[in-house]
């Protein structure tokens, strides 16, 4: 059996950015109630930029590879670029077919990130 | 006996192995060629035109709503209502009972295991009305933790599962019903997925009101049935307004119909309640006995299976007792989504969520589960390839 392709399942398995416990100054968290999957993302900032990154949660393996992998593509981009990001270049970054079912967990670390800079500007 | 070979889909997808019953069923043969019937010979609108083919098509309509009545045991065929589905008919009843019957804080108890659809019309009736709603707590086997006196003088109305699309579980009602009725509340049960698996005597249960949708007892989406006593349905006010509904209308007023049309607004699924007809006819002349047998045969047979995998965990009654053929498991280290793509991938489709069930997930502390669910079509073979690709989802991520 071979469900998903080798990177999703090795940043599934072994992820970089999973509970960094960061002093983390940004912070928020998205659910998908309908899987059952949290992610919770937290941010250190410099100004603009992201200078690093970390994600707590739990979920399937395309929700949790996608968040860690997020942290590979936010980290040094501004906020400015990361509200840019759009669901093609999350599925670019998974490198995988997303299929219509999964969408939602794939871009669900996508949606707390970028939620998290906007509540921060709120602020 | 090979019961796939009346379901055509499983000719057009030979691969198929459809464990996901519980969400929909598959369709018989009888079922698509009765729809295509109605829309071929009889296709008119019914109860209106003084010509014949709406009569037929009006006594086709009504023929239906004869056999669900027998289906369930009622003498009264208007106390028949088709809506929508059973979620339609729970808010109908909420909606129509409840703001005509019930009063602020008046209490409305539900259980742990409800079906969304059996608990959002009644917080929506707590906006509007300002009733409580309590839960009935749920134990390991998914009966209903319950004694007499969890019914008081407040309590107006409960609203109860028949069976757990979760769990599996079918509680026992009887006692419940008793002492509600003891204390002068009326009762609902949500036979969604209750009556696909087992006869259903609404007199024997002494139930005020019963639901069900047609689509997943093999007939067609779009149907569902709500039944209420008589001298209920008769003392409530219409849900929804409009043609069918109603016997005269003035500028400033109008008097509704008398039951079953008054709640019957509109031109209904015509087509799907005549085909409806053909799935009931169908369950009956393979008849519950045979059903029931061969579903407790599958599921004692998928349950041993299934324990017998160290990595997995039942959730709900783990025999057959006081069940049915719906079995929610989890696996350790695996997320149920992960579990279910896994399946996908060999053609088995089984469910994976909260089965629009929050509450009980929440208290038992699970973020969603796996869940397989059978009908008599189904095969050991079926249950073979399913726990195999599970090992072999479990191998994947190990
Ligand atoms: C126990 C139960 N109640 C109600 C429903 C709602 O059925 P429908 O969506 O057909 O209205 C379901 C469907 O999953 C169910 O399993």
């Amino acid at each position: 059996m071979d469900i998903y392709a080798q990177n999703i399942l090795d940043r599934y398995k072994k992820p970089f950015y999973k509970d960094k416990k960061l002093d983390a100054s940004i912070r928020h968290k998205e659910a998908n109630h309908s899987c059952g999957d949290v992610v919770e993302v937290d941010l250190q900032m410099q100004g603009d930029k992201v200078t690093a990154y970390s994600f707590s949660g739990n979920g399937c393996a395309i929700s949790m590879a996608s968040a860690d992998m997020l942290g590979d593509l936010a980290t040094g981009l501004t906020k400015k670029e990361i509200l840019k990001l759009t669901k093609e270049e999350i599925y670019k970054m998974l490198g995988i077919e997303i299929s219509v079912r999964r969408s939602k967990c794939a871009l669900l670390s996508l949606l707390a990130l970028q939620n998290a800079l906007i509540d921060e500007s709120r602020h | 006996m090979d019961f796939k070979k009346d379901f055509p889909i499983f000719q057009h997808r030979p691969q198929l192995i459809y464990l996901d019953n519980a969400a929909t069923s598959q369709k018989p043969l009888v079922v698509l060629d009765a729809e295509k019937d109605y829309y071929e010979r009889l296709n008119s609108n019914i109860h209106r035109s003084a010509h014949f083919l709406a009569e037929e098509a009006t006594i086709a309509y009504e023929e239906t709503r004869q056999t669900v009545a027998d289906f369930i045991g009622t003498e009264k065929k208007h106390e028949i209502v088709f809506t929508r589905n059973a979620t339609e008919g729970i808010n109908l009843v909420a909606r129509s009972y409840g703001d005509a019957c019930l009063q602020e804080s008046d209490e409305v108890l539900l259980s742990k295991m409800e079906h969304h659809s059996n608990i959002v019309p009644w917080l929506q009736l707590k906006e509007r009305k300002g009733v409580n709603v309590r839960y009935l707590d749920i134990d390991e086997n998914g009966q209903f933790v319950f004694d007499s006196s969890q019914i008081t003088s407040k309590t107006k109305f409960v609203s109860l599962t028949g069976m757990s699309n979760i769990l599996g579980s079918i509680p026992d009602l009887k006692p419940i019903i008793a002492a509600a009725h003891a204390k002068g509340a009326k009762i609902l049960i949500d036979a969604c997925q209750l009556a696909v698996h087992s006869p259903i005597n609404v007199q024997e249960l002494d139930a005020d009101f019963l639901v069900f949708s047609a689509h997943k007892m093999y007939g067609p989406t779009g149907v569902g049935v709500l039944y209420g006593k008589e001298e209920l349905l008769k003392k409530m006010p219409p849900f929804l307004g409009g043609g069918e509904m109603i016997q005269e209308v003035f500028e400033d007023r109008f008097t509704p119909n008398d039951i079953p049309q008054k709640f019957e607004a509109g031109t209904p699924n015509i087509s799907g309640v005549v085909t409806f007809k053909a799935a009931i006819d169908y369950i009956g002349k393979i008849g519950f006995d045979k059903i029931r047998s061969i579903e407790q045969e599958l599921t004692e047979y998928t349950l041993n299976k299934l324990s017998a995998l160290p990595y997995l965990k039942l959730i709900g009654p783990k025999t057959t007792d006081n069940r049915s053929s719906v079995i929610s498991f989890a696996m350790e280290g695996i997320h149920p989504h992960d579990i279910a793509e896994g399946l996908s991938q060999k053609n088995i489709c089984i469910r994976a969520g909260h089965h629009c069930g929050q509450i009980l997930m929440d208290t038992w502390g699970l973020p969603a589960t796996a869940r397989i669910s059978l009908a008599f079509y189904n095969t050991k073979d079926d249950i073979e390839q399913a726990v195999h690709a599970l090992e072999e989802v479990y191998k994947y991520f190990h």
